[in-house]
């Protein structure tokens, strides 16, 4: 009896994985797909043969070499303020006292509610009368701004079950606020802090809408507005170029975030307080 | 009616202006005084690509050919951000000096807010009237609604049915000329097993220019204006035929299943891989004809034929759906002197590099030969040159509102959860609240 | 310790940058374009003062009915879809996996970071009919329910929930993970003691697991909520709001009526609809969170 539930659940979260890993590999198999396979064959038929060009297309055509880098710098300086903001911000309004912590952290929170679509002319007009269109900072600014609600609310619920305990003997042992905050109450919050850095760094990653509204300067242009190379005027898409695109700028950060995300597990589990 | 009178308006200003001051017109009969200019560009073709290439190329020789000190920067962003990013910049005073935009509504508005140059004046100013392709300018005009032109054409295009010959030599099917014939051929291509046809369904304007083919060729060339102008109903009982007809082809199942989930892509695949018979589409298609990794059907396997005729009185054998794709306007502000130069420059050189470079035409006069020219590029510029009268496609006409009704509800016709007439309702009850 | 937490040096340094750089560049906007909403046109294009014009024309726009119909059904079956999905996986994770915990907490992840371009595209192709069967359907076709063939998001009936099914499944690995690291917290002392007591599974989730775990759950379901009522790039990449506007929300029509009506004014009305929604819904599922 036990042998055959263990199987089943065996099973089930095998099936979980293949559920949530076929994507990826369906992606890898259509980057490498001719345009006629995609209409000849059923979309989960594997590639016939391995159509390089579709890379090839994507590195060149859709600048990859130059948007990756953009899109690498725009969003890792806005991932360390948000980071940066979220604790400092989710901590005051959550652990410290103060009058208007409750009214400020209810402020941040509208944020997550706004419709990012009508900032935009707005935003736009803002950044045109300061002179700052077409340029790394104003892309920055804007994804630093937008990711903050979300963020902080993040880290507000992390906070929320944090003991108290270990802050008080950290005072009473001389801990100023500063240190308690980088020395104590830092270290003990990576699993939100990766959780947001994640989350944040593909939503960031991810964008078109704000990317192409305030860059129109292509040295300056992010990842996403290169697949834009592929598809035209009459609605006529190169999917295989597109999917080399994205595989291109999905997979070495999906290495990346595997590697990241062991370490950062580990310590985590090493140094959590059970309560 | 306020459009015309805005527009009369407008041109009565700048000609008072031009009155006032007449000194400001420059003369442009002379050498280019090679003034410093560096203009913006916005566009929703890539810099390797179609447009993108004759524009980029253009820019190229006029700076080393013409004038050293102009400088020019192209932008692009996708066809379905184009209208978004333009609002923006318009919101904010801050147009490229040239961009791509639709012409037809869209263009209206813009037209209507004073925004764009007057492109018939402009030309005048310039000398180069000679250069534009007349049916370009008319068809352009009567899109507009104005009487003078506020755009460029950087496209001619023709439409109609294309065609995979293997499959119609496997049912034994003639190219048709009449409708009759036409939705026999349809019939035999159903019996023998094949798939007659296939549209863009969730592209939604494939869809629709089939009930526009079907509606010209029955109520007339003009009809699609004239309901604009509120002469004829949406309701007319010849647009609900036009619009039952393609709810009756998708009931008998000419389109297979699902075919609202089939993008103008796929559609062009299948046409290709010999999936389905006959396939609604410009004359840009022939980009993804002459890519062999795209068309397994080879280099004769697709012809063409312009939309069957119902009765030859009512819209002739020879009269075309044309349009000029995505045209160019010019930001009224920012135009200047400079401006005028290197818009003298692009018309009377645009027609043959198009030709040279790409085979195409524009809407410009050329008088060049491309070298070798494949031959669906070939078939394209024959039919271009046996259009004697031209059409615009079904929601050209239409301000957005109603143009996206009419695709969005183009579905549900399909689907068969609407009936031609429910169809045609919906559009006209936005056109009654505008 | 409250002289410590209570530095008001400190909370303003902690404070202050970020409270600017989010009201200048999230909070000015959205107030203009409160501004915005008593116009008509859009701004340079046709723009005049219109009263409450836009307002009144809500009540009577049969679209905005529609969106608002479309985006309530979706926010309903994805907030509860995503989170329960997510609970259950999360709960999976710690009770039934013994082996290679990191690795499956990664994968289910991978979802979340696609491009919603690529997610749209997979999905279509999965629902795929024509010009071939996709995955789903091949698999109807297979075990012999043919007649179950259909045009999933090709059809008013289907399209919604096709689309649900989607968004649940992005999601719903990104809210295991945050409820396994909440489910990590609770000490296995308290478990054991339970499982002694003899509580069994569905008792043992619904008396111990789940006051534990309420935080968490209000968290996601605020944020799962705010997300599926802006309901927007999914179904632009599946669906484009077709077909006809079966699967058209709210903010997907504002975007349209801003930027291809030129209706600016109008748009933010809708906009400002979208936010009262939220911030309705937010508090509503607040009250849940009582604290003892």
């Amino acid at each position: 009896m036990k042998k055959v539930k263990a199987a089943f659940r065996g099973i089930v979260i095998f099936l979980l994985c293949m559920i949530e890993i076929y994507p990826l590999f369906w992606m890898l198999t259509a980057s490498f797909k001719k345009q006629a396979e995609w209409s000849e064959k059923p979309a989960y038929a594997l590639n016939d043969g391995f159509y390089f060009q579709n890379y090839s297309d994507a590195w060149t055509r859709g600048h990859m070499s130059t948007f990756f880098k953009n899109s690498l710098i725009t969003t890792l300086v806005a991932l360390v303020f948000i980071v940066f903001f979220s604790v400092t911000v989710g901590f005051a309004v959550t652990k410290m006292k103060w009058k208007f912590r409750n009214a400020v952290a209810q402020y941040f929170r509208f944020g997550i509610m706004i419709p990012v679509a009508i900032a935009l002319i707005p935003l736009f007009q803002i950044y045109s009368k300061t002179n700052m269109l077409n340029t790394r900072t104003c892309l920055i600014i804007t994804y630093i701004a937008f990711g903050l609600s979300l963020s902080i609310y993040l880290v507000q619920g992390y906070l929320r079950s944090f003991p108290d305990d270990i802050m008080e003997a950290a005072v009473i042992d001389g801990c100023g606020i500063y240190r308690l905050m980088w020395h104590i109450v830092t270290p003990l919050m990576k699993n939100s802090i990766v959780t947001v850095l994640v989350l944040q760094f593909f939503f960031k990653w991810n964008d078109l809408l704000f990317s192409m509204t305030f860059i129109s300067d292509s040295a300056l242009k992010t990842v996403q507005t290169g697949l834009l190379y592929f598809s035209d005027e009459f609605g006529s898409k190169n999917w295989g170029a597109i999917f080399a695109s994205v595989s291109m700028s999905v997979f070495p950060l999906l290495l990346l975030y595997m590697a990241l995300n062991k370490k950062l597990m580990e310590g985590m589990t090493a140094g959590a307080v059970k309560g | 009616m306020k459009k015309r009178a805005l527009a009369i308006l407008m041109a009565a200003l700048t000609a008072s202006t031009m009155l006032a001051v007449p000194t400001f017109a420059a003369d442009y009969s002379g050498e280019d005084p090679q003034l410093e200019k560096n203009i913006k560009i916005l566009t929703i073709w890539a810099e390797d690509n179609d447009n993108g290439v004759l524009l980029n190329k253009i820019c190229e020789d006029y700076q080393k050919n013409v004038n050293p000190n102009f400088t020019w920067e192209y932008e692009m962003v996708a066809s379905d951000n184009l209208q978004q990013k333009i609002a923006t910049l318009a919101a904010s005073n801050d147009l490229p000096d040239l961009f791509a935009y639709e012409a037809g509504a869209p263009l209206s508005v813009l037209i209507d807010s004073g925004k764009v140059k007057d492109i018939s004046e402009a030309v005048d100013e310039i000398g180069t009237a000679d250069y534009l392709n007349s049916g370009a300018v008319e068809l352009l005009k009567g899109l507009s609604g104005t009487d003078d032109l506020y755009d460029l054409p950087l496209g001619l295009n023709v439409e109609g049915f294309w065609y995979n010959k293997a499959l119609f030599e496997q049912a034994g099917c003639e190219v048709p000329t009449t409708w009759d014939e036409f939705e026999e051929v349809l019939q035999k291509l159903s019996d023998a097993g094949i798939q007659p046809l296939t549209t863009g369904g969730s592209d939604k304007w494939g869809a629709t220019r089939l009930i526009n083919a079907y509606a010209v060729r029955t109520a007339g060339n003009d009809i699609m204006t004239k309901a604009a102008d509120g002469e004829v109903p949406y309701t007319d009982e010849k647009l609900v035929a036009a619009a039952d007809k393609l709810a009756e082809w998708a009931e008998k199942g000419y389109f297979g299943e699902g075919i609202t989930t089939v993008d103008m892509n796929t559609a062009g695949s299948m046409l290709m891989s010999g999936k389905a018979a006959i396939f609604y589409n410009g004359s840009w298609f022939t980009q993804n004809l002459t890519d062999d990794s795209q068309n397994p059907a080879g280099e004769d396997g697709i012809g063409f034929f312009n939309i069957p005729v119902a009765d030859e009185s009512v819209s002739s054998a020879t009269s075309y759906s044309m349009n000029c794709g995505n045209i160019l306007a010019l930001d009224n502000d920012k135009y200047d002197e400079a401006t005028g130069w290197f818009l003298k420059y692009f018309m009377e050189n645009i027609g043959n590099l198009a030709m040279e470079e790409q085979g195409t035409v524009k809407g410009y006069t050329y008088d060049v030969a491309a070298d070798d020219m494949d031959g669906y590029t070939k078939l394209v510029l024959d039919e271009i040159d046996k259009s004697t009268e031209g059409f615009a496609w079904w929601e050209a006409k239409m301000p957005s509102e109603i143009s996206k009704t009419a695709q969005e509800n183009v579905q549900p016709l399909l689907n068969g959860e609407m009936t031609g007439e429910e169809y045609m309702q919906s559009i006209q009850d936005v056109y009654d609240m505008q | 310790m409250n002289k410590v937490l209570g530095n008001k040096k400190a909370i303003s340094l902690f404070v202050i940058p970020a409270l600017i750089v989010y009201t200048i560049i999230v909070m000015v906007p959205v107030i203009w374009s409160l501004y915005y909403s008593f116009f008509s046109g859009s701004p340079g294009l046709q723009w005049e003062f219109a009263g409450f014009d836009n307002y009144a024309r809500l009540f009577r726009d049969k679209n905005f009915l529609n969106a608002l119909t479309v985006n309530c059904k979706y926010v309903l079956v994805v907030t509860i879809g995503q989170v329960g999905m997510g609970l259950l996986l999360s709960l999976m994770f710690k009770f039934w996996l013994r082996r290679c915990k990191t690795i499956v907490r990664t994968l289910v992840f991978f979802p979340v970071v696609l491009p919603t371009v690529a997610v749209g595209q997979l999905f279509a192709k999965i629902y795929e009919i024509q010009p071939n069967y996709g995955l789903l359907n091949s698999l109807l076709d297979s075990l012999g329910f043919t007649n179950l063939v259909q045009p999933w998001i090709g059809q008013s009936s289907t399209a919604l929930w096709a689309l649900c099914v989607m968004d649940i499944w992005v999601a719903m690995g990104f809210y295991s993970v945050i409820f396994y690291g909440a489910l990590l917290d609770i000490s296995d002392d308290i478990l054991e003691a339970a499982r002694i007591d003899g509580c069994g599974g569905w008792q043992l989730f619904k008396n111990i697991l789940l006051p534990l775990l309420r935080p968490m759950v209000i968290t996601s379901l605020v944020f799962s909520f705010s997300g599926t009522v802006k309901m927007f790039e999914s179904a632009m990449a599946l669906t484009k709001g077709g077909p006809g506007s079966a699967t058209k929300s709210l903010s997907m029509y504002m975007y349209d009526v801003a930027f291809t009506y030129n209706k600016v004014g109008y748009a933010s009305v809708i906009a400002i609809v979208i936010f009262l929604i939220c911030v309705v819904g937010s508090l509503v599922i607040n009250k849940f969170d009582v604290k003892d």
